[in-house]
């Protein structure tokens, strides 16, 4: 199979979802066989993909071309524009559906143990194979309408999924929440869809990047135009300010969370980013913005992490923490860093979200860390798995997370005075400083809760199983930014090799910048487990104590949520009682029965006029010539 | 020859079911669906042999009928890619609005004739060519409709009724005056012949014309602020005329504005275009909010429905090939979604026994079908790609883009907000706790095979239609391109 044929991962689990969805119930074992064989086939036709795709890349070896394999088709002539369906296999997007697959897979396999005896079993995996195939599709498409498609596609399964347990009035509160802040990014994105389209004609990102670097298009509308998509990403993303959708989705089954939260849905955003990267060069500004989103992002997301005891709403804020990381790195043009980071942090992620996952099985539904503590004991392979987890997560090397945040931190030299650099420092030391906190608190010291404790156990082998892989793939995926590993594994170089927006860029440690790193991450760690395994948690109620605003103000999200709940109840919803009433009682009741009552009213008097008297009409009649004559004259003067 | 029969041939059969003996009421139902399904099979075979590569009108029937002196009226039918595709949303909702009939008990054969009567009415609409013969069957629909609301409805509906029809009429009477001044300009009804010539001011000044035609389609569309009889109307008629209500009798509005007044007045059209532009936007972010404050689910619907009637006028008001299409295609997926979502807002209210909102609530459980119906049609709703209905909006602000910036930047935001009505309106009826109390408690989880065919059809098609959008606009274009060539822009 060749890599022109890559839209066959898409069909598989996009047809799995078709009969899941229609006839699931009715399957043996409902069904989940299927889904793994589904998405299973596409992982293994992916390494078919990606093998002609490096083998084709090896004609041109010693050009550092940037290369792709098109395919495309049009379907359906609409006014004067084409849909268009078409994929694009370049270095970035084979990279996205690798982890995608990848990742997929082992959270499918994972959900088996993870929704066992749930109801709507069937329905749980059907929505999953949706969600994968739209994502799959989403950074596969050549054009921004297909993407569209797809983005909208990945944003009704991630509601799906987050509203499960629909039952519960909170699942679907967070749905809902998450289904309509999402939206609004995307209404930024089509905006930033039809703007590109006016200016070049087309929604190949291909030919719009050329007509971007060419300068086809005014700075200024360009940069608007990225804007709105940037929108887009950024309600995708959760970044700031749209960050209150992502941990409330939590509601949603674990396995949900780590697809949503690592793999997929959130990096559509980067993806996206990483993709237009180009255009956004030419308007140097537009890269300013996403770089100061991302520091916003990363910086508040850290110290709300560390306000949350519900360990998978941590795991929530270190994930839109991670994204602002990615988006930093996009913001110094650096996407290899970016999407290097996107890779490290989908598998390390995945594997803290089904770690917290088998904690939660473990312990009969308990996420909230004040009633976890010492389950080291109990769960060991979940605990050492966290563990590596946490440790990619704060960055020690030489975890992965070491390797690709060090090369975020390569990157932001790009912006000169060094401020990026310093503030992404910060976010490092509050990322080890959360990751470490939950880490303690959930598995090392004295149990919290007694009754918890006695209770827990390790969960079964489907569900450790997938834990394990991912922890292997964690400890070794960042050395994928050497060399030597690449060029064994088939690839051209290292990552930065790979994946590159001009030149690829041979990774050379650089010492100074590694040990650098490696401080900031040991120094959180070290503070953080002097603190809560030290048993001085009382530091911390004490800072708490000392200013009550502050902590307030981090438990309640800067309280955004308030203030959109107000914007929503006092203004939007204000505003239309206002605009029915105008509606119900001046348009209707005045404007349309105010006219039929006057109308009757008028009849109804004048009816009396019709006395059936000769007389009368007769002196109505000269009256009237009286009148008439009268106001003659008068009008004639 | 194939038009006229499509035309009265539910007229027929409704006359057929008036004449079957009392007897016999239990089969009208069943006369009427295989009416129905004859109706479409032919609507469909005229689809299929419709010849893509011409503009024009084809299968045209035309007979003189009434010769009077200078100018006489003529039987004149004919459909082309504009009318065609509306034809076939007619056929198919009225087998759907028969199938979901098929539990009504009171005057089954009085009530499947006033339906298949209107099924004439609205397809003589959508064949006529003759302006004349265009306002009878356009007047024709009053009579059976003012009969289903009043006697079939439920709530005010008397008060909703006569307003229907005393609203329709008045603006039937601008659009006579108007149909008229043309026709003594011309010397003709033929519509074919007034699409081809040049109208000057004559009695009344052009733009007064165009308007009182428009004021016609108008109060059919529904446009602000002519629309408050369509809450009213939607949420008194029984389920099958709700359906037909916004499916079908929206789209004649919409229709009669592309064919009479942009094909034969284009040049006061483009004079005036903005006012569409305003009018379109302005009205669907209005009814928008309205929609937000509803408590009533029936009524919701309805302002939902009428708030996207504004991306009609909106497609028209750029009077550009892509925004016609657009407009277009608007009218047959609005139709075909909206009809959805009534089919299952009223199968909700005919099983929990209310319409208030706040009554409802976890009903995926008592109903999970009925949810997932309506779940499906509120996404559709709301514009999600690969359904119908995102198309059509997609191409409307592409189309109107290019001319009114401002109005399609308030239509996305009208997206936004139909989002959120949506999915509120979802929330609160279908997801949430199960409510535990001796009304719910009691809710007899019906499943008709009626109803799940009619819904399961409109689904296939909705999805059609949203991922292969070329069935109908490879139809559509060339129907738009001979107007266009005349809009000269």
């Amino acid at each position: 199979m060749g890599a022109d044929q890559a839209w066959i991962l898409v069909a598989l689990p996009a047809a799995a979802f078709v009969v899941l969805a229609l006839c699931g119930r009715w399957l043996p074992r409902q069904g989940d066989v299927l889904a793994v064989l589904a998405i299973g086939a596409s992982l293994v036709l992916y390494f078919f993909v990606l093998h002609d795709f490096l083998h084709q890349r090896d004609g041109l070896v010693n050009s550092h071309e940037y290369w792709s394999i098109a395919m495309h088709h049009t379907w359906s002539n609409v006014g004067n524009f084409n849909l268009n369906f078409g994929t694009y296999v370049d270095p970035l997007s084979a990279v996205m559906v690798g982890v995608v697959t990848i990742a997929g897979t082992l959270i499918t396999i994972f959900s088996i143990g993870y929704m066992k005896g749930e109801v709507r079993y069937w329905w749980f995996f059907a929505v999953l194979m949706g969600f994968i195939a739209a994502k799959l599709m989403l950074v596969l498409s050549d054009n921004l309408l297909l993407l569209y498609f797809a983005w909208e596609g990945v944003g009704v399964c991630s509601f799906l999924l987050i509203g499960f347990y629909w039952e519960k009035r909170s699942a679907a509160e967070a749905a809902k929440k998450a289904f309509i802040t999402t939206r609004i990014g995307d209404v930024g994105l089509l905006i930033g869809i039809i703007l590109l389209w006016k200016a070049t004609g087309t929604f190949n990102i291909q030919d719009i990047l050329t007509a971007a670097t060419t300068g086809q298009i005014g700075h200024v509308y360009l940069f608007v135009s990225l804007m709105f998509i940037f929108l887009g990403a950024m309600g995708k993303s959760a970044l700031f300010p749209f960050h209150v959708w992502l941990p409330d989705a939590m509601e949603g089954p674990t396995p949900v969370s780590a697809l949503i939260h690592a793999a997929t849905m959130v990096v559509a955003g980067v993806y996206l980013i990483a993709r237009l990267l180009p255009a956004f060069e030419v308007v140097p500004a537009s890269l300013l913005v996403v770089t100061i989103v991302g520091l916003v992002t990363a910086i508040l997301t850290g110290f709300m992490a560390l306000a949350t005891t519900d360990i998978k709403k941590v795991l929530a804020y270190s994930t839109i923490g991670q994204l602002g990381f990615m988006y930093i790195a996009l913001g110094c043009s650096h996407p290899d860093a970016a999407i290097m980071h996107l890779m490290t942090h989908a598998f390390f992620k995945s594997l803290l979200f089904l770690a917290a996952g088998s904690v939660i099985i473990g312990t009969h539904h308990n996420q909230d860390m004040k009633q976890l503590g010492g389950l080291w004991r109990k769960m060991p392979i979940t605990a050492v798995t966290f563990l590596i987890g946490s440790l990619a997560l704060a960055a020690v090397p030489p975890f992965s997370g070491f390797w690709s945040k060090d090369e975020i931190f390569h990157g932001t030299t790009a912006w000169n005075g060094g401020w990026v650099t310093f503030l992404l420092g910060f976010a490092a030391v509050l990322t080890a400083l959360y990751t470490t906190r939950l880490f303690v608190r959930t598995f090392l010291g004295k149990p919290q809760d007694q009754a918890v404790y006695d209770n827990a156990h390790e969960t079964g082998p489907v569900m450790v199983l997938p834990l394990i892989i991912l922890a292997l793939i964690t400890c070794v995926a960042g050395f994928t930014v050497f060399n030597g590993v690449g060029r064994a594994m088939g690839f051209p170089g290292g990552f930065t090799e790979f994946v590159f927006l001009h030149e690829p860029e041979r990774f050379v440690m650089n010492w100074s910048w590694a040990a650098a790193s490696a401080v900031i991450a040991f120094g959180g760690v070290f503070l953080a487990g002097w603190i809560y395994w030290g048993n001085r948690i009382t530091i911390s109620t004490r800072l708490a104590d000392w200013q009550p605003g502050v902590y307030n103000m981090l438990v309640n999200k800067f309280y955004f949520d308030d203030l959109y709940q107000a914007g929503i109840d006092r203004g939007l919803l204000g505003f239309s009682y206002v605009v029915s009433w105008f509606d119900r009682y001046v348009v209707n009741d005045t404007g349309v029965d105010g006219v039929a009552d006057t109308t009757r009213y008028s009849g109804s008097i004048l009816k009396y006029v019709q006395t059936g008297k000769v007389p009368a009409y007769a002196l109505g009649i000269a009256l009237g010539a009286v009148g008439l004559a009268i106001a003659g004259l008068v009008v004639r003067g | 020859m194939a038009l006229t029969v499509l035309v009265f041939l539910p007229a027929v059969v409704a006359a057929i079911i008036l004449l079957t003996p009392k007897a016999y009421e239990s089969y009208a139902r069943w006369t009427a669906l295989a009416g129905a399904v004859a109706v479409f099979g032919l609507a469909l075979g005229i689809f299929f042999s419709l010849d893509l590569s011409k503009g024009g009108y084809q299968f045209t029937v035309t007979k003189d009928w009434v010769d009077i002196g200078s100018f006489n009226l003529q039987y004149h039918l004919g459909v082309d890619g504009i009318s065609m595709p509306l034809v076939m949303l007619t056929a198919v909702l009225t087998v759907a609005a028969v199938l979901v009939s098929f539990g009504i008990k009171e005057r089954q054969r009085a009530y499947f004739a006033c339906l298949l009567t209107l099924t004439t009415s609205v397809l003589g609409v959508f064949c006529a060519l003759d302006t004349m013969l265009f306002f009878l069957f356009w007047e024709l629909e009053l009579f059976p409709m003012f009969l289903l609301i009043a006697v079939w409805g439920s709530g005010r509906r008397e008060y909703a009724a006569t307003k229907f029809i005393i609203y329709t009429f008045a603006g039937s009477a601008f659009m006579l005056v108007g149909i008229l001044i043309l026709a003594f300009n011309a010397n003709t009804f033929d519509i074919a012949v007034l699409q081809n010539t040049t109208f000057h001011d004559t009695v009344l000044p052009l733009r007064w014309v165009f308007l009182f035609l428009l004021i016609g389609f108008a109060v059919k569309l529904p446009m602000v602020p002519f629309h408050t009889w369509a809450p009213d109307a939607y949420s008194s008629a029984p389920t099958a005329v709700s359906v037909l209500l916004a499916g079908i009798f929206e789209v004649m509005g919409g229709y009669g504005i592309i064919r009479l007044c942009v094909s034969i007045l284009p040049g006061v059209a483009q004079d005036y275009s903005i006012w569409f532009a305003a009018i379109g936007a302005g009205g669907l972010l209005y009814c928008a909010f309205i929609t937000f404050r509803q408590t009533d689910i029936k009524k919701l619907v309805a302002y939902l429905s009428v708030s996207q009637m504004g991306l009609v006028l909106l497609g028209i008001s750029a009077l550009g090939q892509t925004g016609l299409v657009g407009a277009t295609y608007q009218l047959v997926a609005h139709g075909i979604i909206t009809a959805m979502l009534f089919v299952m807002v009223g199968l909700l209210v005919e099983r929990t026994g209310t319409k208030e909102i706040a009554k409802m609530g976890g009903l995926a459980r008592q109903m999970p079908l009925l949810a997932c119906g309506l779940g499906f049609a509120g996404f559709a709703s709301l514009g999600l790609p690969s359904l119908a209905g995102f198309i059509a909006e997609f191409t409307v602000f592409l189309g109107s883009f290019q001319r009114y910036e401002w109005a399609v930047l308030m239509a996305i935001f009208g997206a936004v907000l139909s989002a959120g009505y949506i999915l509120w309106m979802l929330q609160r009826v279908i997801f949430g706790p199960i409510r535990h109390d001796a009304e719910t408690d009691a809710l007899p989880d019906q499943r008709h095979w009626w109803e799940h065919s009619a819904v399961a059809g409109m689904a296939a098609i909705i999805i059609l239609l949203g991922v292969y959008p070329a069935l109908l606009t490879d139809m559509i274009g060339p129907a738009v391109s001979t107007i266009m060539t005349r809009v000269g822009s």
